[in-house]
């Protein structure tokens, strides 16, 4: 699996990234380094805590690092948990939302997952 | 709670207006009773008065008729005899001149000698015979001969009279009408009445209708009640007051009429005066006075009663009022909530459909870079791809821009920026957008230009681009694979002067149209037609809302619609617009001869005449055939076109294989022109074989037809020349870098680096206020801020710094977030940081910023 193809099974924008770091090199580095961010961690335990703040603050975190990484699914889901949440909304709507980050993330996981893997880990 | 208050206020008006009845009426029945004890108490005081008066009378007028007689006594000698002619004549004559009635000498033993007058028998001797003896004047009654009653003085006199008899007094009669006259008993005004009587009862002088003999036995008879006592206790009342010589007075009733009685005793005499007043007159004048009374209590209780009923309904007033003024403040606050609520729901609704108006132009840029990519070795290609990505980027710039005002919008406080705008470049724009999605759903684009000699106008390019990409894409949108879509610009002399112009622009298609129910609501917020067609487009809902706004409420124009359902939609939008004051570009070119080749006649005329206008002279045609024909006439008359202008889509023969027919009969030499409103990107390759030198786009703007054909005037073009941008040398400037997420640190870190800047992370707004606090003065030269971090975030982080004491508190801070709404932006502002960047990071308006601010 190519770096490309990996962005393209996580819903991403290769080019964009690439013309930000301009270098493979970097976008893979990052990429890879998506994995150990804490952020959704942070958002999930939030999100059950029902710490708004927090999980405010944790789904702008994702939505800053996926927009410098051009993961544009996971951008767009946790952009719009962010408004939710930035509003202080914690109903049903923020909980669907966040079931929607979660498939994406989970997404985007797999396929760094995948790409991790079969370049050599 | 109403009715609680309702009810307490029944209740305390019916007990107080009880209140109010009752203490009047006491009031009124004391007063009555008062009344009747003030009647009795001045009927006593007056009755005692007129009886004194009567008595006093009495005394004087018997007085003066004692001393009369007195005088006379005082004449008789002590020595003489009572036979004497001569006294008898004297005594008689000065009895006479006195008005005695009657005279005589009354003996001791009870016998009359009468001087004059007939004989005289007193009606109850023992008394007055007792009284004479013991030497005491006294007044007493008695009867002449014929039975006519006398009042009878007696004087003590010592004198004998007759050898007979001893004389005891001399006696003096008058008639009893005398007494009752003079002393006013019978006529009175006030219906008052008196008359004598003795001690027994039996009258002396007797009132007119008492026919009776005894006072006392027609007491008996006649007197009804007499102050709530019987007649004989009465009676033994009246008896006991006359023996102990006291004066008496009581009340009584008689023929239905109220009396007051007064008895006293009369000096002289054995009798009592006894004076009747009937309450008439009083008892009316008090009764009045009463009832006067009575009515001044009713009325004044009635008066309190009306007042208080007044308050109380004021008051009942006042609070219905106050809980009416409660209930409307909460149905206020229920109504402030409830929209509320709606405004809240209408902004999620937003925010979650927004992403149609902004995916048009995305598109175009996703699929632009992608074509740009796939021919990076065609630098034209990437060159043409570019263009068009800086376009849609520039709208989607201003779309976002208008999702940021959208609350100026909604508040009506949406202003208009006023700038010079290029018709052609706005047409050119539009087209550019709208080309990827109208090639997707491979819809006939056409756009037209009709006399269009007001290229520059005064507009907000901004705006006027959202009302046509509204327009368009709505277009596109609901208009199926296959359809028809036309824009056409014309323009008119404005009605608002010669420094105006009218714009018509027109967007006709052949999609769905609308049904005529919501033709009505086009205009409205989120509206969008609800049914199974239109189930699948997605949009806000606000592009029209926005378009309408724009075009009739901020720039005063017309925007007029016609629709039917199957068949399409026509919007029609009028604009009265200021030209641009700036010198148009003389616009000549040299006098070619050209042949314009459409299906279209009247984008020929037009062009001809836009042709005209810079010199050039032209022939149109309306298929490729006729147009091959043409040119080999004119090749044949050694008179070629100079560039020939052809459509790409043409009836039968098309464009390309026309461009390769004229190539056949006249070779390279003349340029051939593609007129083409799509993206010539695909068929460049296939045109370019079959000879065609370039493309020109549509609409053909008068500039449009100048700038692509200026080229052809000299032999040789050089392509335009990019000026190669150079960055801002930043090299080895100091910057801290504060970023609680170490991936975006580290992309920052090495995107940055690599121009040569000194980055310092900070992983949280405390630590950067402490790093910055513990660096040299001076060390770092600026700040780039992340907003939400842990711990503290960057607005308080910024706050911190700007108060520190120190000389370079106030270096640049640029804030570096996820967040880009407009009021976020204002925010850091506000917070003192110096400029704002969104993320994604952007290297070069980084090193732009920094640039700007470390100067």
């Amino acid at each position: 699996m190519t770096l490309k193809e990996c962005y393209a099974a996580l819903n991403g924008d290769y080019e964009e990234a690439m013309g930000r770091l301009r270098s493979e090199r970097l976008v893979q580095k990052f990429v890879l380094k998506f994995l150990d961010d804490g952020s959704f961690d942070l958002l999930c335990r939030s999100m059950e805590a029902g710490d708004q703040p927090e999980a405010f603050r944790a789904a702008h975190t994702i939505k800053g690092v996926c927009a410098n990484m051009a993961f544009s699914a996971l951008l767009e889901s946790s952009s719009q948990l962010t408004e939710l949440l930035r509003a202080g909304d914690m109903g049903d709507q923020a909980q669907e939302l966040f079931q929607r980050v979660k498939a994406d993330y989970a997404k985007t996981a797999q396929a760094i997952q995948a790409f991790r893997e079969e370049a050599g880990g | 709670m109403k009715n609680r208050i309702t009810r307490f206020l029944l209740t305390s008006l019916i007990g107080v207006a009880l209140l109010c009845v009752c203490v009047f009426t006491f009031f009124a029945i004391h007063m009555g009773n008062q009344s009747a004890a003030t009647i009795n108490q001045v009927g006593t005081l007056y009755m005692s008065s007129m009886s004194q008066q009567t008595s006093v009378h009495f005394e004087s007028i018997i007085g003066i008729q004692m001393s009369q007689l007195r005088a006379l006594v005082g004449t008789i000698p002590s020595d003489i005899i009572h036979s004497d002619q001569g006294l008898q004549q004297q005594l008689m004559a000065q009895a006479k001149a006195r008005d005695f009635a009657y005279l005589g000498f009354y003996g001791n033993d009870g016998s009359f000698e009468m001087l004059y007058g007939s004989q005289l028998t007193v009606t109850d001797p023992e008394p007055f015979l007792d009284s004479l003896r013991k030497d005491q004047q006294k007044v007493a009654i008695g009867t002449n001969a014929r039975g006519e009653k006398v009042v009878l003085l007696g004087m003590p006199s010592p004198h004998p009279s007759t050898p007979e008899h001893d004389c005891a007094a001399l006696v003096a009669g008058l008639p009893v009408s005398y007494i009752s006259s003079n002393l006013s008993l019978e006529e009175n005004n006030e219906r008052a009445y008196s008359f004598i009587i003795r001690r027994d009862g039996s009258f002396v002088i007797r009132s007119n209708d008492a026919y009776r003999n005894n006072y006392f036995e027609r007491v008996r008879v006649l007197y009804e009640d007499v102050n709530g006592i019987t007649a004989d206790e009465y009676l033994e009342e009246l008896e006991a007051a006359m023996v102990r010589g006291v004066d008496y007075s009581n009340e009584f009733t008689m023929g239905g009429e109220r009396y007051h009685l007064y008895c006293t005793r009369l000096p002289y005499s054995e009798w009592y005066l006894i004076t009747f007043l009937p309450y008439g007159s009083m008892d009316s004048i008090v009764t009045g006075f009463s009832h006067e009374w009575s009515s001044l209590t009713i009325l004044s209780g009635t008066i309190i009663l009306t007042a208080l009923l007044l308050v109380f309904y004021k008051y009942y007033g006042l609070t219905r009022q106050q809980l009416q003024e409660v209930e409307e403040a909460r149905q206020a606050a229920e109504a402030a909530q409830k929209e509320a609520e709606h405004a809240n729901r209408a902004k999620s609704e937003f925010l979650s459909n927004m992403s149609h108006d902004i995916r048009t132009p995305m598109n175009a840029i996703v699929g632009m870079t992608a074509i740009a990519i796939a021919n990076l070795k065609d630098p034209q290609q990437v060159h043409n791809c570019l263009k068009k990505i800086t376009l849609s980027s520039k709208h989607l710039l201003g779309l976002i821009n208008d999702v940021l005002d959208m609350s100026k919008i909604e508040s009506g406080k949406m202003t208009l920026n006023m700038d010079q705008v290029s018709l052609r470049e706005v047409t050119d724009g539009i087209v550019a957008i709208c080309q990827p999605q109208v090639k997707a759903k491979r819809q006939q684009f056409d756009v037209f230009i009709h006399d269009i000699s007001t290229e520059n106008v005064l507009c907000d390019s901004v705006r006027l681009n959202q009302v046509l990409i509204n327009l368009l894409s709505n277009a596109i949108k609901f208009t199926p694979e296959g359809g028809e879509i036309h824009m056409a610009l014309y323009e008119e002399p404005s009605p608002k002067g010669d420094n105006f112009v009218r714009i018509h622009i027109e967007v006709k298609d052949t999609g769905i149209g609308m049904s005529r129910d919501f033709q009505k609501h086009i205009f409205d917020s989120f509206a969008r037609e609800d049914s199974a067609r239109v189930y699948r487009t997605e949009g806000t809902g606000l592009g029209m809302a926005i378009t309408k706004y724009i075009v009739v409420d901020a720039m005063g124009g017309t925007i007029e619609m016609d629709s039917e359902q199957g068949k399409g939609t026509r919007f029609c939008v009028t604009l009265d617009l200021e030209k641009a004051q700036v010198m148009e570009e003389d616009m000549i070119l040299p006098s070619w001869n050209m042949l314009v080749v459409d299906d279209d006649r009247l984008l020929c005329e037009t062009t001809v005449a836009a042709l005209n206008s810079i010199g050039i002279s032209a022939d149109w045609t309306l298929d490729g055939e006729s147009a091959v024909d043409m040119v080999i006439k004119r090749h044949n008359r050694g008179d070629d076109y100079q560039i020939i202008l052809l459509d790409w889509k043409l009836p039968g023969m098309d464009g390309i294989a026309t461009a390769r027919s004229i190539r056949r009969e006249l070779g390279d030499k003349v340029p051939i022109l593609l007129i083409s409103a799509y993206d010539w990107g695909e068929i460049e390759g296939k045109a370019k074989e079959a000879g065609i030198t370039g493309f020109i786009a549509k609409p053909l703007f008068k500039s449009t037809l100048f700038n692509s054909l200026r080229q052809f005037t000299e032999p040789l073009q050089v392509g335009e020349k990019p000026p190669e941008k150079k960055g801002p040398d930043l090299r080895g400037r100091r910057v801290l870098v504060a970023e609680d997420n170490e991936l975006n640190w580290e992309i920052a870190s090495e995107l940055l680096s690599a121009e040569g800047l000194e980055l310092t992370w900070a992983e949280n707004g405390q630590t950067c206020v402490e790093m910055f606090e513990q660096s040299p003065v001076g060390y770092f030269e600026a700040i780039l801020m992340d907003i939400r971090m842990p711990i503290m975030g960057g607005y308080e982080a910024t706050q911190v710094i700007r108060t520190l004491e120190r000389p370079d508190r106030d270096l640049p801070i640029i804030a570096m977030t996820a967040d880009a709404f407009a009021e976020d932006v204002k925010r850091s502002l506000d917070c003192g940081m110096n400029a704002h960047i969104a993320k994604p990071i952007d290297v070069q308006e980084v090193l732009r910023l920094l640039d700007k601010y470390l100067k």
